[in-house]
């Protein structure tokens, strides 16, 4: 029939695995595989799409985290563990993103608390992890090292890799056989740059998810959507230094003039719309991971991720 | 295939008479050519060259005005798939859905709130566009009421929604004069509709379940002389609108199925999830997006997102370089440094503003990049700030000689003294915070 999409894409966004169930020799209750797209995200008519991941971002230590989070979530701010099992219980989150800022305190040097954080996270949830290491080289080494052990056998997604500095996390994830989030500032020839370096150290490209950064609405949006579909397209066109999936975070949303300045009562819907606007934008240019971070944004997205890639059919329960 | 200007001109009447807005034809067929303009501009076009030219040189999506007067909008004309391309240019015009089955009074307040209601980004007055009025009540004379009340407050471009024709008709000899779209066309009831999008001189959406529908639609609408739709898709899912949209709008500007080269009509009250169908809309070609009316916080996001996607990825909105007042600042009053990237320039302003403390904006031309980028890319530095100063005479306007540059540009301070003889002042990272650092370090 002459009315259906051609695009005479030759290649397919590589496959990546997040977490590991018991049966593969993780704890997690389910492992997604994401990636395996052969066009532009939900165009895909023949088999059901996919739908994006929603990871919700927690932390170990809130001081320097949202106040608008901070105030919706209470006193599970302080609690990582109980937060993260929130986060799959009530929030409905699809993995959950522990960032440890605590890290980010001055001579922050206590790597054996960080283990123990992860390792109750992992306990206290099912969900497949993301984990937000240190950002700071002098501790990275050591800190990547020991998420990457807590989280052995469970195939974590492991944040941040940039051009600058990437061979501590590279080296965790090569040890422990994780994978990594490799982040370069809205450019399509960093992204790719990065790629490259990963693999000449070794990381597969099965084992890396790009992060194109996600400037906020308003705030750089408008470079970060066509550098995600400008991705996408390389990827579809074959070459397999961009053809890993992408995530996006909008966490810049939460900091911009608009949600601060909104009035008090306004504010949760206001950092959620800047969430979900921006979110669903980046899952139609190509994201397949939507990390937010006020809760109720999780849910608003589950159900348009849900429309978004029926064009009728329904979810399908363990093929993702 | 596009034709050449030349092979175009020899089409033409010759007449140079600049009826169509040029002042040749052959300014004319080179703008035909490009793409640029709509053969029907040309009056003395006779059937023959029309039917040669029409085709092949109108703009892959035409373009379709909508209302009359200053919140006119129009729509299509737009020639990519992917905005790294080239740009999007015509921005969907957002409307607020009233239903006749409202009061007078629910519908009378929406309508002022489309009228008044507006937020400036980046420059930029954001508003909504107008409103969709809905026959939900099935009588012909509640429709009427309600597009009357709507008339009576506002002069906004709208949107007629009923498939019963007289129902249509008995509105349209209230606001027929005002260009408003109707909706819609089907199957069903063109020959109706046609009649009545022809004696008001009105856009109209045309609606079918499938492509192949609309197709036959158009060839339909054509043959009885109306040529301004624009299409409704009548989308399932928001799944199904995207398939669909962005099939339309890859047929139509490959030219491989020309009829479907019409702006994208979206009734996201119809997919149960408004901020993702608006979202989604925006994004993927919808021209015209019916919503019903929305909160603050999705008007900004939606609004938001709306700007971000049509302003061109390579070229930043930018300011002219240059020493800017805010208040009637003296010969004592801060200088401050930043950079000419419109949204930084903004959004200093408006905390400025507020600070009620009149100074002088010293804008340097980083090419419209933001602070952070532009040190990151060298592209702001102390030879930059120096040739700035001197340029626009700032030496003549204060008679001290302190810089406050902006937090993020800290790394640069000790080369700018060096460089300028200025004294350097690092302000705060946020420019929230610069009224308290003006109070407090400026100040004293
Ligand atoms: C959008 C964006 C881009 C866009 C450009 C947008 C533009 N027009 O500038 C693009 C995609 C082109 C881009 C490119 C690059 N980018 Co960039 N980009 C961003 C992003 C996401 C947002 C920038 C933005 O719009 N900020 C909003 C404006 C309003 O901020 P601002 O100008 O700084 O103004 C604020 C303050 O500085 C202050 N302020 C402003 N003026 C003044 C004056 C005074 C006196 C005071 C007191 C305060 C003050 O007020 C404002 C509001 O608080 C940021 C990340 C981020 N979250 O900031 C990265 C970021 C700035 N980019 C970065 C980089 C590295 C780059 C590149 C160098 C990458 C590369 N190697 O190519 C290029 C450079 C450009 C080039 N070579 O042409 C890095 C910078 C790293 C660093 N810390 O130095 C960042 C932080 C991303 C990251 N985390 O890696 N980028
Ligand atoms: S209106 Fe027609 S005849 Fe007159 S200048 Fe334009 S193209 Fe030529």
């Amino acid at each position: 029939m002459g009315f259906d999409l051609q695009f005479g894409w030759t290649g397919t966004v590589s496959e990546v695995v997040l977490g590991r169930t018991r049966a593969e020799g993780g704890t997690r209750s389910v492992s997604y595989r994401i990636g395996g797209g052969t066009t532009l995200p939900f165009l895909d008519t023949d088999r059901p799409s996919p739908s994006p991941l929603i990871a919700f971002e927690c932390c170990d230590n809130p001081r320097i985290w949202s106040t608008i989070v901070r105030d919706y979530c209470g006193d599970l701010v302080n609690d990582p563990a109980e937060w993260a099992k929130t986060a799959e219980t009530v929030y409905g989150a699809d993995m959950v993103r522990l960032n440890l800022t605590s890290t980010k305190e001055r001579n922050f040097s206590d790597v054996a608390a960080l283990k123990k954080t992860v390792e109750s996270v992992l306990s206290a949830t099912t969900l497949p992890l993301i984990i937000e290491g240190s950002n700071e080289p002098k501790i990275d080494s050591e800190v990547f090292l020991a998420c990457g052990e807590a989280g052995q056998g469970e195939r974590l997604l492991l944040g941040t890799a940039e051009a600058s500095r990437y061979r501590s996390i590279a080296a965790a994830a090569l040890a422990y056989d994780h994978s990594v989030i490799a982040q370069s500032p809205i450019d399509i020839n960093l992204a790719k740059q990065l790629n490259i370096l990963l693999r000449e150290i070794g990381v597969a490209r099965d084992h890396i998810i790009i992060d194109p950064y996600t400037g906020a609405l308003g705030y750089g949006f408008e470079y970060s959507f066509s550098a995600m579909e400008r991705i996408r397209f390389s990827a579809l066109k074959g070459d397999a230094d961009l053809a890993m999936p992408m995530c996006c975070a909008p966490a810049d949303s939460l900091t911009i003039k608009e949600v601060r300045d909104a009035p008090a009562d306004a504010r949760d819907e206001m950092a959620v719309q800047w969430e979900v606007y921006t979110s669903i934008a980046a899952a139609v240019a190509g994201a397949e991971i939507i990390c937010v971070r006020h809760p109720r944004s999780v849910g608003v997205l589950k159900e348009a991720f849900a429309g978004l890639k029926s064009h009728s059919h329904s979810r399908t329960a363990e093929v993702r | 295939m596009a034709l050449k200007a030349l092979d175009i001109y020899k089409l033409l009447p010759k007449k140079n008479c600049k009826e169509c807005g040029d002042p040749t034809c052959l300014t004319f067929a080179m703008k035909l050519a490009g793409g640029k303009a709509d053969v029907d501009l040309c009056p003395y076009l006779d059937d023959e060259a029309k039917a040669v030219l029409g085709a092949t040189t109108r703009p892959p999506i035409r373009r379709v005005k909508i209302g009359v007067g200053e919140r006119a909008f129009g729509v299509g004309e737009e020639f990519v798939l992917y905005r790294h391309e080239k740009t999007f240019y015509h921005p969907p015009g957002i409307l607020f859905k009233v239903s006749d089955t409202q009061s007078a009074d629910e519908i009378t307040q929406v309508t002022i709130r489309v009228r008044d209601e507006s937020f400036t980004r980046v420059g930029t007055k954001l508003q909504f566009n107008g409103i969709a009025i809905e026959n939900a009540s099935g009588s012909k004379e509640s429709f009427a009421r309600a597009v009357a009340t709507v008339e009576e407050s506002a002069d906004l471009p709208l949107v007629l929604i009923s498939e019963n024709p007289e129902a249509l008709a008995l509105a349209l000899v209230q606001v027929g004069t005002y260009r408003p779209l109707i909706h819609a066309a089907t199957q069903d009831n063109y020959k109706a509709m046609c009649a009545l999008a022809k004696k008001h001189g009105c856009p109209m959406v045309i609606k079918a379940d499938s492509l192949e529908g609309l197709v036959s639609l158009v060839k339909d609408c054509a043959a009885e002389g109306i040529q301004k739709l624009v299409i409704d898709v009548s989308p399932q899912t928001l799944g199904d609108f995207l398939v669909k949209s962005t099939a339309a709008r890859q047929l139509a500007i490959t030219r491989k199925v020309p009829e479907l080269g019409y702006p994208v009509f979206l009734d996201t009250t119809k997919t149960g999830m408004q901020d993702a169908a608006i979202a989604l809309g925006i994004v993927k070609y919808a021209s015209v997006i019916v919503t019903n009316p929305l909160s603050p916080a999705q008007t900004k996001a939606a609004l938001t997102l709306r700007q971000n996607i049509y302003t061109d990825p390579q070229k930043p909105i930018q300011m002219n370089p240059g020493l800017y007042r805010i208040g009637s600042p003296g010969k004592d009053a801060p200088v401050l440094m930043t950079v000419n990237f419109s949204l930084t320039f903004f959004t200093l302003e408006g905390y400025l503003e507020s600070t009620r403390i009149p100074c002088f904006m010293l804008i340097v031309d980083t090419e419209g990049l933001s602070v952070l980028t532009s040190v990151a890319a060298g592209k702001l530095n102390e030879t930059l700030v120096r040739d700035s100063l001197k340029k626009f005479g700032v030496e003549n306007e204060v008679t001290h000689r302190n810089l406050i540059i902006p937090g993020y540009a800290a790394p640069l301070s000790g080369r700018i003294e060096e460089a300028t003889g200025w004294k350097v002042m690092v302000g705060p990272r946020d420019a929230a915070e610069i009224g308290e650092y003006l109070y407090t370090e400026w100040k004293k």
